[in-house]
């Protein structure tokens, strides 16, 4: 740049100085009210909507889908639909680094390329309308980034939006933008206004028809415990399903009787001082991490174990046994497994059946386990499924289920027992026979509005 | 008495000095874009502030980086508004730097005789990216452990030397205690470090050419 060209810049920012305004106190003010409007935010952040809770960190769980945070999908959709490319596609350090390193060189370089001396935005119109599409881009790959790029094999329309959207038609518009710039001088100067709104335009509509005609993917919720009472009630519901069968629910079992394959195997009562005081918490998520081959104990952890468990599960099973059988823990005040019920009201699948049957009947009901086909982990299930249905006959005392559960079990024309009584090794409390027969009788309600509906006194709907 | 004593720490500071350098200053006539960077500097400092108080609870350990941070959520009186704040915090950060990065290039702001004040934001605006990226991992939770392993991965990917900077940055061929243990240093010691150096940087060249005016027709 030459010195008069200097000298003018400086006279005209002389110029704007004395038009202007005072650093104190006029701009720190202005300074000042932005920072306070953004501690608000945070402060409304941090009260209103809070930290997301995720499960710990857990190596063997190879089927996470990996996400990052949200600056850097962009990146992300990039890669992906960048994969999609024939040939070119499969070189990735391409995409993870040439073109990122481009774009960042551009950044840095950025005074040393744009040497001319103008700053009026009509003078700029290539730089403003490459950084508008840069931009564009970026903002509509986040939109995007949840979005599948492949669906199996095939001609998936969404997939072939995106690859244009987020792909060609940007490539398009900088290259148009640079031969207006470098090769055709001579072009009108609102062509390249137009060239930059069209390819923005472009992008953003086939954003929009890309998130209007690809299938919402659910969000797999995954519930994480975060205050121990939450942890203990959590462990004991994985210690119901997972351990009762062997170990039986106060977990003394010596002599294991009715599982497949172990019947008779000694093992070791699980609440006592030798286990307890013995192991430590590490020591007893590794039990049963890697399990007992020796003593028949399968190995629970992910790594090992398909249908395993996460490492926050095992950790609250352990936190379960802890506070629940060993004497140097004390139990903290606990909520009842269901909210007792008044005279007249009517429970529901949500708020009654659903964990009670969580507790006592899903380690044996569920898929893969003898249990004559009936299964329970799902309102449908439960009134559906099993060799023998209907195991449930509206208002129906006479029930089968609720036979089984009152000790009477049910014997086919010959005397010959098909269906023994429920738990095999437990008998249930009256309390939660109970709450089966007000269920059965009054039509198996799923909802607690449902079950509301039908009491006879009105009761209070439960929170969710 | 006041007046007795400011005039002796004057002589001896330059308190006047400093006052007619740095806060008695003209100024172009501004608009709300210009508060931008001093929100960016602003974000910073909170982000130390939260950072340092979460830094008392943490552990940066496998073991214990996990139940530490539910320790800070659920046990310590105010530990969820302080991660609430450090959490969101790094997002509102990275935005915000992003947008004053966006209305330089708009203005053309970094040209002469801003150019090193840009160069030095670039670096501050990968600094921040790097802050965030170090900063994911440390709850060592499921999202925090597989993004990073994306993350170190596409790092990974570079020609020749990819190897090494992935056995670099995860300490080993695999993530483990020693990854979360760098990522730790680099999120509390290092990153930090060289923030406050360049913003420190950043800000002298600021005071030394003032703020760029908005341009108009002429410029």
């Amino acid at each position: 740049m030459k010195d008069e060209q200097k000298e003018i810049i400086k006279k005209r920012y002389d110029i704007s100085l004395q038009k202007g305004e005072r650093f104190w106190p006029d701009s720190i003010f202005k300074d000042a009210l932005m920072a306070l409007a953004i501690l608000l935010i945070l402060v409304l952040l941090a009260t209103f909507i809070g930290v997301p809770v995720e499960p710990k960190a857990d190596p063997s769980d190879t089927s996470y889908v990996p996400r990052p945070e949200w600056y850097f999908l962009f990146l992300f959709k990039f890669l992906a639909l960048y994969g999609q490319i024939p040939l070119v596609g499969k070189i990735e350090w391409l995409a993870t680094v040439i073109i990122p390193g481009i774009f960042i060189g551009l950044l840095v370089c950025l005074p040393f390329i744009d040497r001319s001396p103008y700053r009026y935005y009509g003078k700029r119109k290539f730089a403003l309308g490459f950084m508008a599409i840069f931009v564009t881009s970026m903002v509509c790959l986040t939109y995007i980034s949840d979005i599948p790029t492949t669906l199996g094999e095939g001609f998936y329309l969404p997939g072939i939006l995106q690859t244009i959207g987020g792909l060609v038609i940007p490539v398009l518009g900088y290259s148009l933008l640079a031969l207006m710039n470098f090769v055709f001088k001579k072009a009108p100067a609102k062509s390249m206004i137009w060239a930059t709104v069209g390819t923005v335009v472009l992008m953003a509509g086939l954003t929009g028809a890309t998130l209007a005609l690809a299938p919402a993917v659910a969000v797999e919720e995954t519930s994480v415990a975060s205050t121990l009472t939450d942890q203990i009630i959590a462990g004991q519901d994985l210690y119901s399903v997972n351990c009762v069968e062997c170990h039986g629910d106060d977990g003394k079992v010596t002599t294991i009787e009715g599982v497949e394959g172990l019947e008779g195997k000694l093992v070791m009562p699980i609440n006592g001082h030798d286990v307890l005081y013995t192991l430590d918490d590490a020591s007893l998520a590794e039990v049963i991490v890697y399990g007992r081959p020796d003593a028949g104990m399968n190995p629970f952890g992910k790594a090992y174990n398909s249908e395993g468990l996460t490492k926050s599960e095992i950790d609250y099973i352990v936190t379960f046994m802890r506070f629940t059988w060993d004497d140097r823990f004390e139990l903290p005040p606990m909520a009842p497994l269901f909210p007792a019920l008044v005279a007249g009201e009517v429970p529901s699948y949500e708020v009654h059946i659903a964990p009670i049957v969580k507790r006592y009947c899903v380690s044996c009901h569920r898929a893969g386990k003898d249990n004559g086909n009936y299964l329970m982990t799902s309102y449908e299930e439960i009134l559906n499924t099993g060799d023998n249905v209907p195991l449930i006959t509206a208002a129906d005392e006479n029930s089968i289920l609720l036979k089984v559960i009152q000790e009477q079990n049910i014997l086919d024309e010959a005397g010959e027992e098909i269906i023994g009584v429920m738990p095999p090794k437990k008998v249930l409390g009256a309390n939660i026979v109970d709450v089966f027969m007000r269920w059965i009788m009054n039509s198996m309600p799923q909802t607690a509005e449902d079950a509301a509906a039908q009491s006879t006194t009105p009761t209070a709907l439960p929170t969710p | 008495m006041w007046k007795k004593i400011y005039a002796w720490l004057d002589e001896r500071l330059g308190l006047n000095d400093i006052y007619k350098a740095t806060l008695d200053r003209p100024e172009p006539r501004g608009n709300w874009w210009n508060t931008l960077g001093s929100a960016s500097l602003f974000l910073f400092v909170l982000q130390g502030i939260t950072g340092i108080f979460l830094s008392v609870y943490y552990t940066p350990s496998p073991d214990h980086a996990y139940d530490s941070i539910q320790y800070i959520m659920t046990g310590v009186s105010f530990g969820w508004l302080i991660r609430g704040i450090h959490h969101w915090g790094a997002s509102l950060m990275v935005l915000v730097v992003f947008i004053h990065m966006l209305r330089v290039f708009v203005t053309a702001s970094y040209k002469y005789p801003r150019e090193l004040t840009w160069l030095i934001g670039v670096g501050l605006l990968l600094v921040t990216v790097f802050m965030g990226f170090t900063g994911y991992l440390l709850p060592w939770n499921q999202k925090a452990y597989w993004a990073t392993t994306v993350g170190t991965q596409i790092a990974g990917s570079v020609p020749f030397i990819g190897d090494f900077i992935l056995k670099t940055l995860r300490g080993g061929p695999a993530l483990s205690a020693l990854t979360l243990q760098r990522f730790f240093a680099a999120h509390i010691w290092i990153l930090p470090a060289m923030l406050a150096g360049l913003i420190g940087v950043h800000l002298f060249l600021i005071i030394k050419h003032g703020e760029s005016q908005f341009p108009n027709k002429e410029d």
